[in-house]
C-alpha cells in the first residue's frame, strides 16, 4: 500500500531528496563554489525527471487515498515545469555569475520550488494543494530577494511575501470553508458534495480558492505584486517567475476548478472570465506606458495570463486543452525573451530599458530577428506559433458559448500587439542612442535562437503538442 | 503544377538569395526570377482548369482540431490575383536588380522579397480563412523587413512604425472576425463559408463579425481612417513601394472585401460602411495627392485614392460595381506599377523625387517620359488608355447609388475625386517632364539602361492595349467578376466598350478632365491656399494617439502601481471583498437552522471592552506603548472569550502566547520612538477605515451567517469525543489531538519551532558579527532611560515568584492529557517564568547564570518525541502508536502512565529551547556599548555600597 503510493511520488521525493542532500553537501564543502556545478546539476536533474515523467505510465494513478494524482494532465504540466525551470536555470548562470549572485541555494532553492510545484499539479486533495503551494511560495519568495543588498530586490521579496501570505490566508479560509462544507478535502469528495446545487457555504469556499489561484497567477485585480517583483528581482529570477509557477498555478488552478468544482462551471466560469477580461485588458493598457522591459514582461504576464484563463473560463476539456497548449507555448517564448533580456547589457551593467534597443538590429541582426519573431509570438501575430496559443484559446471561449469573451480577448490582443511592435519597431528603427555591448553566453544564445526556430518552426504541427495536451485535458475534464 | 508547389515555391525559394549572397548580385537576381518565374509558369499550367470555371483545389491536413487547414483553392479571382503579384512580381526583380546599388545587400532583398511573393500567393490562394489569416500577417511582417530594408533613413522609421502598428493590429482584430464567420458556419473553410450568406446574414454576431473583418482590410487597403500610413510607409526602396503598395499587398484587403462579397455584401451595415469609407478615402487621397511633391509621396496618395474607388465600388454590393472594382484591379495594377518605376528611375538618375527640383526631363529622358505619360494619362482616365474604360464604369455605377438618402452624393464626389486625380496626373507629367530643362539637377539625368525601363514598358503596352482593345480581357475580367459574386446575383453581360453613348458617366469624365487640367491653371494659388490652410496631418495625429495612449495607460496604471504597498494590499482586500459578495448573491441562502442566543450582560460587557480596545488601538497606535498595552488588552478579552465559548485550551495557549509576545514587542520598543509618526494624509485614513470597515462587516456577515447554519452532516469533533479516552488515554480531547491523533503534525511542528529559533539565533548571530554591530552598539536612544534598569522591587518578586511558576507549570503539564493544559502551555509558563528573570535583572547576569544551553533543551525535546515515537516500533506498532495504561505506587493514589505523556514531554523542551533561544538572542541586540553589562542582580541594592555604574553612564549621557 504505502509502497505503491511512494512509487507514485517518486520523482518528488526523488528531487527533494537531491535538494535536501545537496544542501547539506554544499554547506559542509565548498559553499558557494560549488553553485555552478550545482546548478547544472539541478538543470540536468530536471530533465531528466521530466523524461522520465514524460516517458513512464500513461496511466490515471492515484496515491494516499487520493490525495496524489499521477494523471495525464499532471504529467503534461510537469514536464513544461521541469524543463521550463531547467531553461531558465541554465540561462541564469551566466547573469548571476558575472553579478555575483550565485549563491549555492539558488538551484536549490529552485529545486524545492519545483517539488512545491509537481506537487500542486499533481494535488487531489486541499491538504496536497495547500502544501505543495507553500512550499513552491515560500522558496519563491526568498529567490526574490535573493540580491540581499540591493533595496528593490528585498522590497520585492518583502511585498511578495506579505501579498502573498495575504493570498495564501484567503486560500486557507477558502479550503476550510470547502472543507466544512463538503465534509471532505479530497476532490473527489468535494465534486460529489457539491453535486449540481452547492451549498453557500462551498461557493464562498470556491470563490476564496479562486482569488488565492488569481494571486498565484497574477491575474488581475490580484496581480499588484507582478510589476514590482519582476522589476526588483534579479533577471534570472523574473524569467523564473514568468514560466514554471506560472504553469503550475494555472494547472492547479485548473485542477480545482474541474476536479472538485467540476460540476459547477457555472459557478466559477463568470469569476475566471471576469478575470480573464480584467486581466487582459489591464496588462494590455498597461504595458503601453511602460519603458522598463522588464517592468513591461510583467505586464505581459499579466495579459496572457488572461488568455490563458480564457481557456479556462470555457469550462471544456477543450477549453483545458487551450489553456495547456497556451501555457506552453507562453513559457517557450517567455524563455527566449528572457534569454534575450538577460543579455541585455551596456559596459557591463545590466540595461532594462526598452529606448536602450535603439537600433539594435543594425549591431545584431540575428539576435534581433529572433527576438522580432518572439515578439510577434507574444503578440500573437500569424504565423508565429504565439497566434495558435491565442486562437486555441479564443476558439475554446467561443464555443463554450463565450463570445464576448472572445471578441473581448481580440480586442485586447489588438491593444497588446502595440506595445509588442513597439520594441520592434524600437530594434529596427528609432534613433541610435549608445548602442547594447553584451555578449551573449552560449546558452542564452542557444535558448534564444531555439525558442525564435520553435515559433517559427512550430507551425508545423505545434510539434506535436497538441494530442498531448488534449489527452492531459482528457484526464482531467471527464 | 499543384498549387500546394506554387505557394510553397516562394518561401523555399526564399533560402536561395540568402545564401548566395557571396555569388553576385546578377546571381541573386537570377535565382530570384527562376523561383518566380516558376512559380509564375506553375501558376499559367492550371489557367485552362480555371477557364474552364471549374475550381482547382489542393489540401493538407495541419491542425485539424483548430479547423486549420492547407487547403488551397484557385478560382478565377485566385488565379487573376496570383497572376497579377507573380507576373508583376518577376517585373520588379528585373528591376530592382538594377535599381539597387552596391552597397546594398541583394541577397536579405530577395529573400525577404520571396517571402512576401509567397505570402501573397498564399493569401490570394487559401480555401481556409486561418491559413489566410497567417500568410495575411506573414506580409505584414516580410513588408516590415522590406520597408525597414534601408535602414539608414530616417524618414523610413516613422513610416515602418505605423505601417506595422495599423496592418499588425487590424490584422489581428481580423482574427476575431474569421473565428465569428467560422464558428456561424461550422468550418473555416473558405468555400464553405462562401454557400453560406443567408446563415452568416441572419447571425446577431455578423456585425461585429464584419467590422473586425472590415477593421482588417481597412487597414491593409489604406481606407479612410486608417490611409495614413501608406504614403509614409514610401521610405522604402522604389521596386518595393511598386510591389507592395500599389499593386499587391495593398489590394490585400480589396481582395479580401472581394472574396468575402458573397457572404458580407449586400446589407445595410456592409453598404454604409464601406461605400463610405471608399469615398472618403478616394477624394481625400486625390486632393492630398495633388499637393505633395515628393512623387512616391504623390504616388503613394494616388494609390490611396484608388483603392478607395475600388473599395467604393465593392461596398455598392451590386454584380456591375463588383465587376467594375475588377477591372480596375487590374488597371490600377499596371498603370501603377509603371508609374512608381518610372518615379523610380527619375529618383535613380536624378537623385532627387522632389517635383520642384525637376521639369523638363522630356528631352534628357525620353523613354522613360514615354513611359510616365501614357501610365499617367491612363490614370488620370483620358480615352483609349485602360484607365478610362474602368473609371467610366465606376462613374456610372455612381450614378446609381444612393448614400445616406442622396442621389447625388456619390456621384458628386466621384467626380470631384476623378477631377483631382486628373489634376495630379497632369501635375505628375507637366511638373516632371515638361518645362524647360533646367540645369540645377543634383544629378544629370538620362535615361536608365534596359534593365530598368523594359519593365515599366511591358506593363504600359499593357495599358495602351486593354485601352485600345478591351474586348481582349473581357472575358478574362467577367470570368473574375463572376468568381467575386458567386452565386448571389446575375452578371448582366455588358461588354467593355470604349463608347457607351452620350450617357451621364461620360460627361462626369469630361467634366473631370476639363476640371483637372483647369486646377493645373491656377495650381500656383491653390497650392498657396492649400500651404495656408491648417489641416489635421495624419502623422501627427498617429503620433498625438500614440502619446495619449502612452500618457492614459501611465495615468491609469501610476496611480494603481504606485509601489504603495498598502494600496495593493487595499486592491487585493476589495478585490476580495467583492468576490465574497458575488459568492453571496450567486449562490442560494439556506434558511438559518439555529436560533440566534441571547447574549447575557457578561459577555456584552466583554465584547464592549474588546472593541474599545480595538478602537482605541486604532485610535491611540501612534503612542507605542499605550498600543502595547491596548493590544494586551485584546488579547486578554479573546482569551476570555475563548474562555466563555468552552475552549479552555485555546484560552489558556492563547494567554500565554500573549504574555510572550508582549515580552517581545517589549523588547523591540526599546529599539523604537515612543511615537509613531504621522504619515499618511486624513483623506487616505478615511478611505483605508472604510475598507477596514468593508473588510469587517464582510466577516461579520460570513460568521453570522455560520453561526445561524449547520457546516456538515456529522462535525469531526463527534469522532473525537468518542475516541479520546478509548483510544488516546485522555478526557482532553484538544491535548489528546495534539499529542496522540496528530501526533506527527506536532512533531513536525516542533521540529519547525526549534528550526525557527535557530534560525533567528543564527540571524542574530550574523548580525552581531556584521557591520550593524557597530550601529547597534553605538545607537543612542532619543530619550534618556531610566536609571534604575533592574528596580529592586522587581529582582526580588521575580525570584520570589519563579518557583511558584515552575511549579505551576509542572501541574500544567501533568493535568494536560485529562484536564486542560499540556506540554504547549506547560513549556510557556515555564519560559515566562525564567524570561522575568532576563527582564529583572538584565541579560549579561542572568545568562551566566544558566547552565543549560537553548540549542540542546530543543533537540532535547525533539529527541525524547521521537524516541517515543520510535519506541512504538519495538512493539510491532506503527510509528507514534500511543499506549497507556494506570499504575499504583504506594502510597498515591492510583495514577495513569501513557506514552503521550512522555511525547508532551518533549513539547514542552522544544517550546521552552524555542521560546528561549528566540528571546535571548533578540535581547542581545539590545545590547549597547555605554552600558557596561550589570555586575549585580538589581542596580540599587541596599546592601551594597558602591555607586550603582549605570547611573554614571546616565549621568554622562545627560551632559
Amino acid at each position: 500500500m504505502i509502497s505503491s503510493d511512494l512509487s507514485i511520488i517518486l520523482p518528488e521525493i526523488a528531487l527533494a531528496i537531491f535538494a535536501m542532500v545537496a544542501l547539506i553537501v554544499a554547506v559542509y564543502t565548498a559553499k558557494d563554489k560549488l553553485a555552478p556545478m550545482l546548478t547544472w546539476l539541478t538543470a540536468a536533474v530536471f530533465v531528466i525527471l521530466a523524461f522520465w515523467i514524460g516517458t513512464g505510465s500513461d496511466s490515471t494513478r492515484v496515491a494516499f487515498e487520493g490525495a496524489f494524482v499521477d494523471d495525464g494532465f499532471a504529467r503534461f504540466a510537469k514536464v513544461t515545469i521541469l524543463l521550463s525551470a531547467a531553461a531558465v536555470l541554465v540561462m541564469s548562470l551566466d547573469y548571476l555569475e558575472k553579478r555575483d549572485l550565485l549563491r549555492f541555494e539558488y538551484p536549490l532553492l529552485i529545486a524545492l520550488a519545483a517539488v512545491g510545484m509537481m506537487v500542486m499539479v499533481s494535488a487531489g486533495d486541499l491538504m496536497a494543494l495547500y502544501m505543495g503551494l507553500e512550499l513552491q511560495s515560500l522558496s519563491l519568495y526568498v529567490v526574490a530577494s535573493l540580491r540581499r543588498d540591493s533595496a528593490k530586490s528585498t522590497e520585492a521579496g518583502l511585498k511578495y511575501f506579505v501579498l502573498g501570505a495575504l493570498s495564501s490566508g484567503l486560500l486557507l479560509y477558502g479550503a476550510s470553508l470547502t472543507y466544512g462544507f463538503a465534509g471532505t478535502t479530497l476532490f473527489a469528495g468535494i465534486i460529489e458534495a457539491a453535486g449540481n446545487e452547492p451549498s453557500l457555504g462551498l461557493i464562498f469556499g470556491l470563490v476564496f480558492l479562486i482569488s488565492g489561484f488569481a494571486f498565484k497567477v497574477s491575474a488581475a485585480p490580484f496581480h499588484m505584486w507582478t510589476p514590482d517583483v519582476y522589476e526588483g528581482s534579479p533577471t534570472p529570477v523574473t524569467a523564473f517567475f514568468a514560466t514554471a509557477p506560472k504553469v503550475a498555478a494555472m494547472a492547479l488552478f485548473a485542477r480545482v476548478v474541474h476536479d472538485a468544482f467540476g460540476g459547477n462551471v457555472g459557478d466559477w466560469q463568470q469569476i475566471v472570465a471576469f478575470l480573464a477580461v480584467v486581466s487582459m485588458f489591464l496588462g494590455a493598457i498597461a504595458a503601453i506606458g511602460q519603458t522598463n522591459i522588464k517592468r513591461l514582461m510583467a505586464y505581459s504576464s499579466i495579459a496572457h495570463m488572461g488568455f490563458a484563463l480564457m481557456g479556462l473560463a470555457a469550462g471544456t476539456a477543450f477549453g483545458v486543452q487551450a489553456m495547456l497548449i497556451y501555457m506552453a507555448i507562453y513559457v517557450t517564448m517567455n524563455i527566449g525573451t528572457f534569454a534575450f533580456i538577460l543579455s541585455m547589457e551596456r559596459d557591463g551593467r545590466p540595461v532594462t530599458d526598452i529606448a536602450s534597443l535603439k537600433m539594435y538590429s543594425r549591431s545584431e541582426p540575428l539576435k534581433a530577428l529572433a527576438m522580432l519573431v518572439l515578439l510577434f509570438s507574444l503578440a500573437g501575430v500569424p504565423p508565429m506559433v504565439g497566434f495558435f496559443g491565442k486562437f486555441y484559446v479564443l476558439r475554446a471561449a467561443y464555443d463554450a458559448g463565450l463570445a464576448w469573451l472572445a471578441i473581448a480577448g481580440v480586442v485586447a490582443s489588438v491593444i497588446g500587439a502595440f506595445y509588442y511592435l513597439r520594441i520592434v519597431y524600437f530594434m529596427y528603427f528609432g534613433e541610435t542612442e549608445e548602442p547594447l555591448d553584451g555578449q551573449m553566453s552560449p546558452a542564452l544564445w542557444a535558448a534564444l535562437m531555439v525558442s525564435a526556430a520553435v515559433m517559427v518552426f512550430g507551425v508545423v504541427n505545434l510539434f506535436g503538442i497538441e494530442p498531448l495536451a488534449a489527452a492531459a485535458a482528457e484526464t482531467l475534464v471527464n | 503544377m499543384s498549387l500546394l508547389l506554387v505557394v510553397a515555391l516562394p518561401f523555399f525559394g526564399a533560402l536561395l538569395p540568402g545564401v548566395m549572397n557571396s555569388a553576385g548580385r546578377a546571381a541573386c537576381a537570377g535565382v530570384t526570377f527562376t523561383v518566380s518565374l516558376i512559380a509564375f509558369i506553375g501558376l499559367l499550367t492550371n489557367l485552362p482548369t480555371v477557364l474552364a470555371g471549374e475550381v482547382v483545389t489542393a489540401r493538407v491536413e495541419w491542425i485539424p482540431a483548430l479547423g486549420l487547414n492547407f487547403t488551397l483553392m484557385l478560382d478565377g479571382l485566385g488565379f487573376f490575383f496570383a497572376f497579377l503579384i507573380l507576373g508583376i512580381g518577376l517585373l520588379i526583380i528585373t528591376y530592382g536588380r538594377h535599381y539597387l546599388s552596391r552597397d546594398d545587400n541583394m541577397g536579405e532583398f530577395f529573400t525577404y522579397l520571396l517571402l512576401f511573393q509567397g505570402a501573397m500567393v498564399g493569401i490570394v490562394l487559401s480555401d481556409n480563412v486561418l491559413l489566410l489569416l497567417v500568410f495575411w500577417e506573414l506580409t505584414s511582417l516580410s513588408s516590415f523587413l522590406l520597408i525597414g530594408y534601408w535602414k539608414h533613413l530616417p524618414e523610413g522609421r516613422q513610416g515602418a512604425r505605423m505601417a506595422l502598428a495599423v496592418t499588425g493590429m487590424g490584422g489581428l482584430a481580423m482574427i476575431g472576425g474569421m473565428l465569428i464567420l467560422g464558428q456561424i458556419v461550422g468550418s473555416y473553410d473558405l468555400s464553405v463559408i462562401l454557400q453560406n450568406r443567408a446563415l452568416i446574414q441572419a447571425d446577431p454576431l455578423y456585425v461585429p463579425a464584419l467590422i473586425l473583418i472590415l477593421l482588417g482590410c481597412f487597414t491593409k487597403s489604406a481606407q479612410f481612417p486608417f490611409h495614413f500610413w501608406l504614403p509614409h510607409a514610401m521610405a522604402a526602396p522604389t521596386p518595393v513601394s511598386a510591389y507592395l503598395h500599389s499593386a499587391t499587398m495593398v489590394k490585400a484587403g480589396i481582395f479580401l472585401m472581394a472574396r468575402m462579397w458573397p457572404v458580407l455584401s449586400g446589407t445595410p451595415e456592409w453598404f454604409v460602411i464601406v461605400t463610405t469609407a471608399g469615398l472618403i478615402t478616394m477624394v481625400l487621397g486625390a486632393v492630398i495627392a495633388l499637393f505633395k511633391h515628393d512623387l512616391k509621396a504623390l504616388l503613394a496618395f494616388s494609390t490611396v485614392s484608388h483603392l478607395g474607388l475600388i473599395t467604393m465600388l465593392l461596398g455598392t454590393g451590386t454584380a456591375f460595381g463588383a465587376m467594375a472594382a475588377v477591372f480596375h484591379i487590374l488597371n490600377h495594377a499596371t498603370f501603377k506599377a509603371a508609374l512608381f518605376m518610372s518615379a523610380g528611375i527619375v529618383d535613380h538618375e536624378a537623385h532627387t523625387r522632389d517635383i520642384r527640383r525637376l521639369g523638363g526631363l522630356r528631352r534628357l529622358m525620353p523613354v522613360t517620359f514615354g513611359i510616365a505619360t501614357l501610365a499617367a494619362l491612363s490614370m488620370a482616365g483620358i480615352p483609349f488608355l485602360n484607365g478610362f474604360l474602368s473609371k467610366e464604369m465606376m462613374l456610372e455605377e455612381a450614378t446609381h447609388t444612393m448614400l445616406f438618402g442622396s442621389e447625388w452624393l456619390v456621384p458628386v464626389l466621384a467626380t470631384v475625386g476623378s477631377l483631382f486625380s486628373a489634376a495630379y496626373c497632369f501635375r505628375f507629367i507637366g511638373h516632371t517632364f515638361l518645362g524647360p530643362v533646367r540645369d540645377d539637377y543634383p544629378h544629370k539625368p538620362h535615361d536608365p539602361g534596359a534593365g530598368m525601363w523594359v519593365p515599366p514598358a511591358i506593363l504600359v503596352t499593357l495599358v495602351v492595349v486593354i485601352g485600345v482593345a478591351p474586348f481582349l480581357v473581357q472575358d478574362f475580367v467577367f470570368l473574375v467578376a463572376k468568381a467575386v459574386i458567386g452565386d448571389v446575383a446575375m452578371l448582366e453581360v455588358k461588354y467593355i466598350k470604349i463608347w457607351h453613348g452620350l450617357v451621364p458617366a461620360l460627361y462626369m469624365s469630361i467634366i473631370a478632365v476639363v476640371g483637372g487640367l483647369a486646377l493645373m491653371l491656377i495650381y500656383k494659388p491653390l497650392l498657396k491656399v492649400w500651404e495656408t490652410t491648417p489641416r489635421p496631418e495624419a502623422k501627427v495625429i498617429f503620433e498625438a494617439i500614440v502619446e495619449a495612449a502612452a500618457r492614459m495607460a501611465q495615468s491609469i496604471i501610476h496611480p494603481l502601481h504606485n509601489g504603495s504597498f498598502t494600496r495593493y494590499a487595499m486592491i487585493g482586500l476589495v478585490a476580495m471583498i467583492a468576490a465574497g459578495y458575488h459568492a453571496w448573491t450567486t449562490g442560494t441562502v439556506a434558511e438559518p437552522v439555529r436560533e440566534l442566543q441571547a447574549a447575557g450582560a457578561v459577555p456584552i460587557a466583554g465584547w464592549g471592552m474588546l472593541v474599545a480596545a480595538t478602537a482605541g488601538l486604532v485610535l491611540l497606535h501612534r503612542n507605542r506603548l499605550l498600543a502595547l498595552i491596548l493590544i494586551g488588552i485584546v488579547g486578554l478579552m479573546v482569551s476570555i472569550g475563548f474562555v466563555y465559548l468552552s475552549a479552555p485550551d485555546l484560552a489558556m495557549t492563547q494567554f500565554t502566547v500573549e504574555v510572550v509576545t508582549i515580552i517581545l514587542l517589549l523588547l523591540a520598543l526599546n529599539f523604537l520612538p515612543n511615537q509613531t509618526p504621522v504619515e499618511s494624509t486624513v483623506l487616505r485614513r478615511i478611505r483605508d477605515a472604510a475598507v477596514a470597515v468593508a473588510g469587517g462587516l464582510a466577516t461579520f456577515a460570513l460568521a453570522y451567517h455560520y453561526m445561524l447554519r449547520e457546516a456538515v452532516t456529522t462535525p469531526i469533533s463527534e469522532f473525537h469525543l468518542a475516541n479520546s479516552y478509548k483510544g488516546g488515554g485522555g478526557t482532553n480531547v484538544v491535548n489528546v489531538i495534539l499529542v496522540d491523533f496528530r501526533g506527527f503534525d506536532t512533531y513536525g511542528e516542533i521540529i519547525v519551532l526549534g528550526i525557527a529559533a535557530l534560525l533567528i539565533y543564527a540571524l542574530t548571530e550574523s548580525l552581531l558579527n556584521g557591520p550593524v554591530r557597530r550601529r547597534l552598539l553605538n545607537r543612542v536612544p532619543d530619550q534618556p532611560r531610566a536609571g534604575d534598569m533592574h528596580p529592586m522591587m522587581m529582582v526580588v518578586l521575580t525570584r520570589v515568584i519563579m518557583p511558584v511558576v515552575l511549579l505551576v507549570g509542572f501541574y500544567i503539564f501533568l493535568r494536560g492529557h485529562n484536564e486542560p493544559g499540556g506540554g504547549f502551555i506547560a513549556g510557556l509558563i515555564v519560559s515566562i517564568a525564567v524570561v522575568m528573570q532576563y527582564m529583572a535583572s538584565g541579560f549579561a547576569w542572568t545568562s551566566a547564570r544558566l547552565r543549560y544551553p537553548y540549542h540542546g533543551v530543543i533537540g532535547a525535546g525533539v529527541l525524547v518525541a521521537g524516541f517515543t515515537g520510535i519506541g512504538s516500533w519495538f512493539v510491532a506498532q506503527p510509528f507514534l502508536t500511543s499506549a497507556f495504561t494506570y499504575v499504583r505506587i504506594p502510597p498515591f493514589d492510583k495514577f495513569e502512565l501513557a506514552t503521550a505523556a512522555l511525547f508532551d514531554l518533549g513539547v514542552f523542551l522544544a517550546v521552552v529551547g524555542a521560546v528561549m533561544l528566540s528571546l535571548e538572542s533578540f535581547s542581545r541586540l539590545a545590547r549597547r556599548a555605554d552600558m557596561p553589562d550589570a555586575e549585580f542582580p538589581m542596580d540599587i541594592d541596599p546592601s551594597r555600597s558602591d555607586p550603582p555604574p549605570v547611573q554614571t553612564a546616565e549621568l554622562k549621557e545627560g551632559n
